[in-house]
């Protein structure tokens, strides 16, 4: 027995030679011997500390069993204590508990992804261009990824990217779930959703719910009255007798002229707000709100984190036809032709388009019940009184947009003080109490910031948006002081005056600005971008130069 | 010689423990685990966050589905494999590194498993329960740190005061837990299987495809998985107190490791019918988001199950890590006092509050989550020396009991397994973190020439009040043995 108790100490460490301090290492052995109770503990406990008046002549010491430990731990100096630790335990994790569940309640509400940080919206014909075709495209994106994270961007912006018609690939969809081929292929656009994600951005894109191109499918399918797409579109009998059509109404579309353009293979007029290659899509109709359901999921289960809706106020039409009333009344009715010489009270923010926003919004919730997976709701409501655009935020219990884009100081065409401050006490003070709000400062239909106001005021205009309570919404470019193109031999046939801000992104100074190593490209860059480039913003950054700045 | 005795003791020991259980109770641990807790113990505490959060990090490490899975079974098979091959002694990896290499790395492994590797895998499991519990409540962003922190530290302080008033108590919310988590496994499982069923098989087809083979890659992949299976090594700690552990360790094991890795795999299989390998990556927790868009409107049951499935988790850790601490503790490795227990609660109180401790200090600063990660590595490294010594032992002390045998091939594999885990993300990735845990492990050393092998004066003048004083204010005694 005692050799195997040498045998155990040894594990440690050979205690014989050690007189003194056996007894830590020792307590199990003297633990068998104190087994019989009542014999003292031996030297080694002389040492010990403080030890109280012993009772039957026993001090306690360390390792000491149970029988000795009796005596000693019922008393006041360690019940006292004993107590009140576990008593404090039992109040700290109440306490712990309590003040979770306090700062929880006390916090407020967190800021959602397209709160949390500014937007970046990107004319993607323009930003960047991968496969030397003079055009930028998605995989150009993707590629400048990095340098739009470092502006510390939370959310990318992509306008229209959708196969289209239209010579500026905005307005004229020809079909809602492609992609167009000179922006790339479906699975660039995947790949692209995939490495935004990645980097913790999020991406909206532009949706274009009031009409499509007269290229598609359910257009061709329309005029030729094919089952249920013959009521897709608005089409009304009109009269045209050799080459001139007798419109149902005065209504006049957005850019000049009647809205209604007779069409020869249905023998009927149908209704345009804009060009007569855009046809309105007949809202009325439930099969074309379904339709527009299914690509708004489309678009949702690809990934995307949100929409900016285009153009809703022109979604709904009156089905009376009446004509509507002329500004000067005196005007003679065959003389009026331009949009601003009528009161649109019976095509535009008809009664029920609020109905079917919010519907698209039902949509949207669908997809949004995965954390952090919030799908965003912009509308642009440009060119609406301030009340009107106010409407977009919804109702105190109908959800509708997240905010409609605020684009009222990008319109501002001067830098004045009052004009900025009557621009930003409008909004603030018409917004609906509990909404959020956003300030844009450019946009593909608007001059860059540098040519309304001078390139001395471009800081300050980025450092204004940035101090503004809500979301900072900037464009391409602005973030560098990109100025418009002067006007040159464009050619492109189709209203000049809104490429001028849709120039190439000038990156460095190296030819086409960085932007494309084609000979040519579809914009011609600014000539400025030997100074005004990504790369001189990068060199500058510690000098208080615009790219640091958007760093919040 | 000193191998011997410690045999000797231990045999001692379990011939004692037989004895025990049908005398009277005497100041010890009390053979309280039956079967059922004993695999309630294995699947309770492997079943962690881990399968509700690491298939992001296996697939972002594979690229591909069906590597994925083979790494989820594999990782099954290896913990099978390396628990199979070290059972029946209490205190895990502890004695078998005393046997084969001698107290030093013995040392070293309960020094670094004591101070960091338990303490902060029960404080991350708590901070990570604490999270699910918060998010809700902050759908959109993070939940601040001090809400999470205050949750998980008053997680940790509960969990360590359930565990030193009873052991009964203990394992009681152990199995009312452990059922929970199954619950919502199988809910995951069958929801997942009736998916398939109706066809949604698309993302299992070309299955290999873009599949990432480097070495590097699988063998972090091998650590993610792994860490979903983490706590299979938990049930050794805890042999003394299961019932007939002769016949009932190995039955927990061979019961409980399979029916876990089969629930991995098929909630694997259940997440890839609804997610694509993409947006499996960017779901920010995996287990959430499968309830988000199958279980709606019922999508709150998987927050609030996986929070009770990781406070399960957490309560198995405390459960066991007390364990560890009680036997380096009786080698004098460790304060003694911390081996031992409670007179009137009959569990290893000052151990279980030592962890409770430790893990709220840890809780405390910024991110602990990458140090854990490197110090993953340490725990391979000590694991594979472990196994190493097991193959040692078979040469060196070829008359030693053993109540199973496994083939000395595998034990073998197991090592060179773990000397891959733990060479292959260094040589991949190398990073100085490892350096400073390699140095952490090493200052382990300073103590133990101190307090152990030079036993300076000082040094036990220092231990001996802390130990009486702690015993009468706790009311602990070190561990009877019965009457020889």
């Amino acid at each position: 027995m005692a050799e195997d108790k040498g045998k155990r100490d040894s594990i440690g460490m050979s205690l014989r030679g050690c007189r003194t301090n056996n007894g830590f290492v020792q307590n199990e052995d003297i633990l068998e011997k104190e087994l019989d109770l009542g014999s003292p503990p031996d030297s080694a406990v002389a040492i010990l500390g403080p030890a109280e008046p012993a009772l039957q002549g026993i001090r306690p010491y360390a390792g000491m069993p149970k029988e000795v430990l009796f005596q000693f731990s019922g008393q006041a100096r360690y019940r006292v204590p004993r107590e009140v630790l576990f008593w404090l335990t039992v109040a700290s994790v109440l306490v712990l508990t309590v003040a979770t569940i306090a700062i929880i309640a006390v916090s407020p509400k967190c800021l959602d992804w397209w709160q949390a940080g500014p937007i970046y919206q990107i004319y993607p014909r323009s930003f960047k261009d991968s496969d030397q075709d003079g055009n930028g495209d998605l995989r150009g994106i993707q590629e400048k990824l990095d340098y739009i994270a470092s502006l510390n961007i939370k959310t990318i912006w992509i306008t229209s990217f959708y196969k289209s018609s239209l010579k500026d690939f905005r307005h004229g969809v020809e079909d809602f779930q492609e992609i167009d081929p000179i922006f790339g292929t479906m699975k660039d656009f995947e790949d692209l959703v995939a490495a935004i994600h990645d980097k913790g951005l999020k991406l909206i894109i532009d949706f274009i719910p009031n009409h499509t191109s007269d290229e598609h499918a359910w257009f061709q399918l329309s005029r030729n009255r094919t089952g249920k797409y013959t009521d897709y579109y608005i089409w009304h009998d009109c009269r045209h007798d050799g080459g001139t059509t007798t419109p149902p109404n005065n209504w006049l579309s957005v850019y000049g002229n009647s809205s209604w353009h007779f069409d020869e293979v249905r023998n009927q007029c149908y209704f345009h707000q804009f060009l007569k290659e855009q046809p309105d899509l007949n809202f009325h109709n439930l099969d074309v709100q379904e339709e527009i359901k299914e690509i708004i999921q489309f678009w949702l289960k690809k990934g995307v984190d949100g929409f900016s809706f285009d153009a809703v106020k022109f979604l709904l039409e009156a089905e009376h036809l009446r004509d509507e009333a002329q500004v000067n009344k005196a005007q003679i009715p065959d003389t009026v032709t331009h949009y601003w010489e009528l009161y649109h009270d019976f095509t535009t923010t008809q009664v029920g388009m609020h109905d079917i926003v919010r519907s698209f919004r039902q949509t949207m919730d669908q997809y949004s019940r995965e954390p952090g997976r919030y799908r965003f709701m912009g509308i642009e409501a440009y060119g609406e009184s301030i009340d009107r655009t106010m409407m977009y935020y919804g109702l105190p219990f109908i959800q509708e947009a997240d905010f409609p884009f605020n684009n009222y100081l990008s319109k501002l065409n001067t830098p004045s003080g009052n004009s900025v401050f009557e621009v930003i006490t409008s909004w603030m003070e018409n917004m609906p109490e509990g909404k959020w709000p956003n300030w844009m400062i450019g946009g593909p239909d608007n001059a860059r910031l540098t040519s309304r106001f001078g390139e001395e005021y471009v800081n300050i205009m980025n450092m204004l948006i940035f101090t503004l309570p809500g979301t900072p919404i900037t464009y391409y470019g602005e973030e560098i002081g990109m100025r418009n193109i002067l006007v040159t031999n464009l050619n492109e046939s189709y209203d000049v005056n809104t490429l001028l801000s849709k120039s190439p992104m000038q990156w460095d100074n190296s030819s086409n600005a960085g932007f494309s190593e084609a000979s040519h490209t579809w914009l011609p860059t600014n000539s400025d971008y030997h100074t005004v480039n990504v790369d001189e913003g990068e060199e500058e950054i510690h000098q208080d130069s615009l790219p640091g700045e958007t760093k919040t | 010689m000193e191998e011997t005795s410690l045999r000797n003791r231990r045999e001692d020991e379990r011939s004692i423990q037989s004895i025990q259980s049908k005398e009277h109770k005497t100041t010890s641990l009390q053979k309280e685990v039956g079967l059922l807790s004993g695999i309630c113990i294995i699947v309770g505490t492997i079943i962690g966050s881990g399968i509700f959060i690491s298939p992001k990090s296996v697939l972002s490490n594979t690229n591909a589905v069906g590597p994925c899975l083979i790494i989820w079974a594999a990782c099954g098979v290896l913990a099978t494999l390396e628990l199979g091959t070290m059972i029946t002694k209490s205190g895990g990896e502890y004695p078998y590194l005393m046997e084969a290499f001698g107290p030093i790395p013995a040392y070293l492994f309960s020094w670094t498993s004591l101070f960091v590797i338990k303490p902060t895998s029960f404080a991350i499991i708590c901070l990570s329960f604490s999270e699910y519990v918060c998010a809700p409540f902050y759908s959109g962003c993070k939940p601040p740190e001090v809400v999470v922190k205050c949750l998980a530290a008053a997680a940790i302080l509960l969990i360590t005061t359930v565990n030193s008033l009873s052991v009964r108590l203990g394992s009681y919310v152990q199995n009312v837990f452990t059922a929970a988590k199954l619950v919502i496994v199988a809910v995951i499982i069958i929801s997942g299987l009736v998916l398939l069923a109706q066809g949604n098989t698309r993302n299992f087809e070309n299955s290999f495809e873009g599949a990432q083979l480097s070495v590097g890659a699988i063998s972090l992949a091998f650590y993610n998985g792994l860490w979903a299976y983490d706590g299979w090594n938990q049930l050794n700690y805890i042999t003394e107190e299961l019932r007939n552990p002769f016949r009932n360790l190995p039955l927990a094991i061979i019961i409980g490791i399979p029916l876990v890795t089969g629930c991995y795999i098929l909630m694997n299989v259940s997440y890839f019918t609804v997610m694509t390998p993409t947006e499996l990556l960017q779901s920010q927790a995996v287990a959430v988001t499968f309830g988000d868009r199958v279980l709606y409107p019922a999508s709150w049951v998987v927050p609030l199950f996986v929070g009770f499935s990781t406070i399960g988790a957490a309560n198995g850790t405390c459960f066991t890590a007390g364990r560890l601490v009680y036997v380096a503790g009786r080698e004098g490795h460790m304060l003694k006092v911390l081996s031992y227990i409670s007179v009137k609660r009959l569990t290893p109180a000052p151990a279980i509050i030592f962890y409770g401790i430790i893990a709220t200090i840890y809780i405390i600063p910024g991110d602990i989550n990458s140090l854990v990660n490197y110090f993953s590595f340490a725990a391979w490294l000590f694991y594979g020396l472990t196994i190493l010594g097991l193959v040692v032992m078979r040469f060196t002390k070829k008359d030693l009991e053993r109540p199973i045998k496994v083939p000395i091939v595998i034990p073998i594999l197991v090592t060179i397994v773990s000397a891959f885990l733990v060479v292959a993300p260094i040589i991949s990735e190398p990073a100085l973190e490892y350096l400073y845990c390699v140095l952490f492990i090493l200052s382990g050393l300073i103590f133990y020439f101190l307090f152990v092998h030079y036993k300076f004066g000082w040094a036990q003048r220092i231990s001996k009040p802390v130990t009486m004083q702690l015993q009468m204010l706790m009311e602990v005694v070190p561990p009877e043995e019965a009457p020889e």
